[in-house]
């Protein structure tokens, strides 16, 4: 694996580019179409620059700027992998919980409880949800994880007139697809989600383990049962190292414009 | 700050009075987005008022996204149109027609032909020293930036791409009918990043503020990688939507 990374980065001596910014940008495109994936370990900085005969600092500063642009990161032994990851279908195609997605990342998934209590909130608020007049919600709040480190944190508020007394019955660090299904024999048919990029502030940086005002993408979701009753409203911010993938066919383009004449 | 009316006399609490002037004004086009309003301090010496009612009235538009403050700098108007779209139709820009109705307009601010790059000829499938074109433009809507693109095209799918390139042009149709190809499928990927300076200034908005920056590779029936996209739309002011079923 390593011998293999190692010679997948080149430089161009004749270049004007400086090897710093050439590496950088070589080890970026090698994450960016999937050669280098995520948490393969690169070179340590001493043996690329031997290998490329170039000074240990140049490439010092290549790996230091992709720490800083959350590309990679530091491991505790010195050595360096990559960040970038992807949530396995997460945001399209389909349904997948989130706990799953961190499983078919190669890591083990755990969940932190940060918050979980009933809420009141007014109809107004209570409307613009999609939730009925009066409804009681239990709100929680909970990091997901991989290996201990933090993915994705994701606000929810649950119907109680749908999850009965699952304020005295959920502990908060269940997956909760699986224990609606176990539960209450719900299942999430449909996710209506809308994505933007947000730069995160304060407490959900410290919380996600980024610096304050790090890119992040927010998801808002409106989460459907089989009977077709809104059981989740939700919003999650992800960590600046995530993406996903959209494969867009020329149908879906063509139907695209079909509708449009 | 013409655009403020406080009339003491009336039974309108002042801070209603305040932000219902500030939104109008707003509506109107006299503030347009990223005019900076006057400082509280200022709004309460003018209209011998208190700071707390002044305070109510920015935090009222604050939380109705209207305007927003910036530590150290000041308030700022925020509003802009933001551009929604079902994630899979994110390029409706780039169709004949567009659904909202906004009149979008096309300005190109580079033209270029180069003969490596290390990201994109990777992505491209390109050798160093085989040709590419590359165009930078920005889109917009009612003068605001709602993308910003890098778009290479390689020579050998786009000759003489420099004599047949016009500003106004759309992507799909001079791929497909300027230049005959048929498009099998857009790979595109998503992902959060934080703008440089230059990415600011194009896309009008602060350096560090988030950007969804979505690359694309276009595809070809035949399977050749015909272009290459980096698109770089304003974080705050673009939604994808996407309905996902379950398994």
């Amino acid at each position: 694996m390593r011998s293999n990374l190692i010679e997948a980065i080149s430089i161009d001596r004749r270049s004007a580019v400086s090897f710093t910014e050439q590496i950088k940008e070589s080890i970026k495109a090698l994450i960016l179409d999937q050669t280098f994936y995520y948490q393969a370990v690169l070179p340590n900085p001493a043996h690329l620059a031997k290998h490329l005969h170039i000074e240990t600092k140049e490439v010092q500063s290549a790996y230091d700027e992709l720490v800083d642009v959350r590309y990679i990161k530091k491991r505790s032994n010195d050595d360096y992998e990559v960040a970038y990851f992807e949530l396995t279908n997460y945001f399209f195609y389909r349904n997948v919980a989130i706990y799953d997605a961190i499983i078919a990342l190669g890591m083990t998934p755990s969940i932190q409880c940060l918050e979980k209590k009933v809420v009141k909130l007014d109809n107004q608020q209570l409307l613009a949800m999609g939730f009925k007049s009066g409804e009681k919600l239990l709100y929680i709040n909970r990091i997901y994880k991989g290996n201990d480190v933090p993915i994705i944190i994701l606000e929810n508020y649950l119907p109680l007139s749908v999850f009965e007394d699952m304020d005295k019955r959920f502990i908060g660090t269940e997956p909760l697809n699986a224990y609606m299904q176990k539960e209450y024999g719900i299942y999430a048919k449909l996710s209506n989600r809308v994505t933007k990029a947000v730069n995160l502030t304060s407490s959900l940086a410290l919380l996600l383990g980024e610096r304050k005002h790090a890119a992040s993408i927010q998801s808002t979701n409106k989460v459907y049962d089989q009977h077709d009753r809104l059981i989740d409203y939700g919003q999650s911010h992800t960590t600046s190292s995530y993406y996903f993938q959209a494969l867009v066919s020329r149908d879906e383009m063509n139907n695209y414009y079909q509708r449009e004449k | 700050m013409e655009y403020l009316y406080v009339n003491k006399t009336l039974k309108v609490p002042i801070y209603k009075q305040i932000s219902n002037s500030i939104t109008k004004a707003i509506e109107e086009g006299q503030l347009k987005y990223n005019d900076k309003l006057p400082t509280e301090k200022e709004v309460c010496r003018t209209f011998s008022i208190s700071h707390t009612v002044v305070k109510m009235a920015y935090e009222e538009l604050i939380n109705e996204h209207k305007i927003k403050r910036i530590k150290g700098k000041g308030t700022y108007v925020t509003n802009r149109l933001v551009f929604h779209t079902p994630l899979h139709e994110f390029y409706q820009l780039e169709s004949k027609k567009v659904l909202q109705k906004v009149s979008y307009a096309y300005q190109t601010i580079m033209f270029d032909m180069i003969d490596y790059d290390i990201a994109a000829y990777r992505m491209l499938k390109l050798q160093p020293n085989e040709h590419c074109f590359v165009v930078l433009r920005i889109i917009k809507a009612n003068q605001n930036p709602v993308l910003l693109q890098k778009i290479y095209f390689p020579e050998k799918y786009f000759p003489k791409l420099n004599l047949n390139y016009e500003s106004t042009d759309r992507l799909f149709d001079l791929v497909e009918t300027k230049y005959k190809h048929v498009i099998k499928h857009m790979h595109n990927t998503f992902s959060p990043m934080n703008a440089s300076s230059d990415e600011a200034l194009l896309l009008n908005i602060n350096e560090d503020d988030a950007i969804y920056f979505v690359r694309s590779n276009i595809v070809s029936h035949l399977d050749q990688q015909l272009c290459y996209v980096s698109n770089y739309f304003p974080g705050e002011f673009t939604e994808f939507e996407v309905m996902v079923h379950a398994v």
